[in-house]
């Protein structure tokens, strides 16, 4: 149906005054239609942003937690506690971190591969 | 480590993102020189002003080629922002719009070849393959999150690390955790998109590498060099959807973060 439009559509420009109701009428139709809309998926390319969000999340959240740790540390005086606590905290919201972002794409499935 | 370092500016890829002031400039011993990073980074911002006035110069009913270029970008990241902040996170739009275009800008125009015989100062340069850079924009992504969630929630955007209905004696466990996942965000973000840009130009390069060195070789090798220049085609093509790629996962992570710190007392 929305691909008979689109293929009347230039020549019913052409012909008469292009009505601006009828035009988003057929707007409308192409719209509504998301398989036409839908750009192409690439396999490689979401794939690829994806490995790199798990790593980065992962790590950023590592780096951040051992860095407190070892921040606290110098203010404290007890190494090596805040450093290990850190290190551990920091991987448990580096895997809450994956969790909420694997959870977020799957909300989303356009934007998985 | 600066062994390595050496190693691979002798070889070559690195020399791409050395930072060379174009004029020289300092106040106090602070270093705020014009350079080929900022040049690149008007450059972009120069093209994107350019594009959006031409875009917008005609206005027409009926759309011409640039001016329906301009509005399928400004739909797509429109729907975005709608989607994930919803209708009064539209006030962000500019931003995340603005952030979003200039990555996309930069990341491209990195990928256009050098001049060859141009002066060192003048070579193609991606900002975005600093991590000062990248790491710039998502503190101020972060800082915008901060600033609005305590505008819009008072004290309640603390909720964000606290959840209600979180029994009192797991708060010691998860409250940690709560804040080293947000404060890593910055991070992964800014870390993200550097390491796809950095590490992208590096293979490019060494790639291009092999070709040069394997033609200058002669023989036999001279046809060998077809292999690493496939390989660069590939690495090209697919250097251009990285690049577009990681300036939208930058954009709609910003709106993710914005959309939390929109929604943080309703936890």
């Amino acid at each position: 149906m929305p691909m008979a439009d689109v293929e009347r559509g230039p020549d019913a420009g052409k012909h008469q005054p292009p009505s601006l109701d009828e035009f988003s009428k057929r707007l409308d139709a192409v719209r509504g239609d998301p398989e036409a809309t839908k750009p192409p998926r690439a396999s490689v390319g979401p794939a690829l942003g994806r490995a790199m969000r798990v790593a980065s999340e992962l790590l950023a959240a590592l780096l951040v937690g051992t860095l407190l740790g070892w921040g606290l540390d110098r203010l404290t005086h007890l190494e090596p506690l805040f450093l290990l606590l850190g290190m551990l905290f920091g991987f448990a919201s580096g895997v809450l971190n994956l969790y909420r972002a694997m959870r977020a794409e799957n909300k989303a499935p356009p934007a998985s591969g | 480590m600066s062994g390595l370092i050496g190693m691979l500016k002798a070889a070559g890829p690195m020399e791409q993102f050395e930072i060379v002031p174009i004029v020289p400039f300092g106040i106090g011993g602070v270093d705020l020189s014009f350079t080929n990073s900022s040049l690149w980074m008007m450059i972009a911002a120069g093209a994107i002003f350019l594009f959006f006035f031409a875009a917008t110069r005609g206005r027409a009913l009926i759309p011409g080629r640039i001016q329906s270029a301009a509005e399928v970008l400004h739909e797509f990241m429109a729907n975005l922002v709608r989607d994930t902040i919803g209708h009064d996170g539209m006030k962000f739009f500019p931003y995340v719009f603005t952030l979003f275009v200039f990555i996309l800008v930069m990341n491209f125009f990195g990928l256009i070849p050098s001049i060859p015989g141009v002066a060192h100062e003048y070579h193609t340069f991606t900002p975005t393959s600093h991590l000062i850079v990248t790491l710039a924009l998502a503190m101020l992504t972060i800082g915008i999150v901060i600033v609005y969630g305590f505008a819009k929630n008072g004290l309640k955007f603390f909720k964000l690390f606290a959840p209600s209905g979180l029994p009192l004696w797991l708060m010691p466990l998860l409250v940690p955790i709560e804040v080293i996942s947000f404060l890593s965000r910055p991070i992964s973000l800014a870390v993200r998109l550097f390491a796809n840009m950095f590490a992208g130009h590096i293979i490019l390069k060494l790639f291009a590498g092999f070709v040069v060195s394997l033609i200058g070789a002669g023989g036999v090798f001279a046809a060998l060099g077809i292999a690493p220049f496939a390989g660069a085609v590939a690495v090209t093509m697919l250097e251009f959807l990285v690049a577009a790629l990681q300036a939208y996962v930058f954009a709609i992570l910003t709106c993710i973060y914005l959309a939390d710190a929109a929604h943080a007392a309703d936890h």
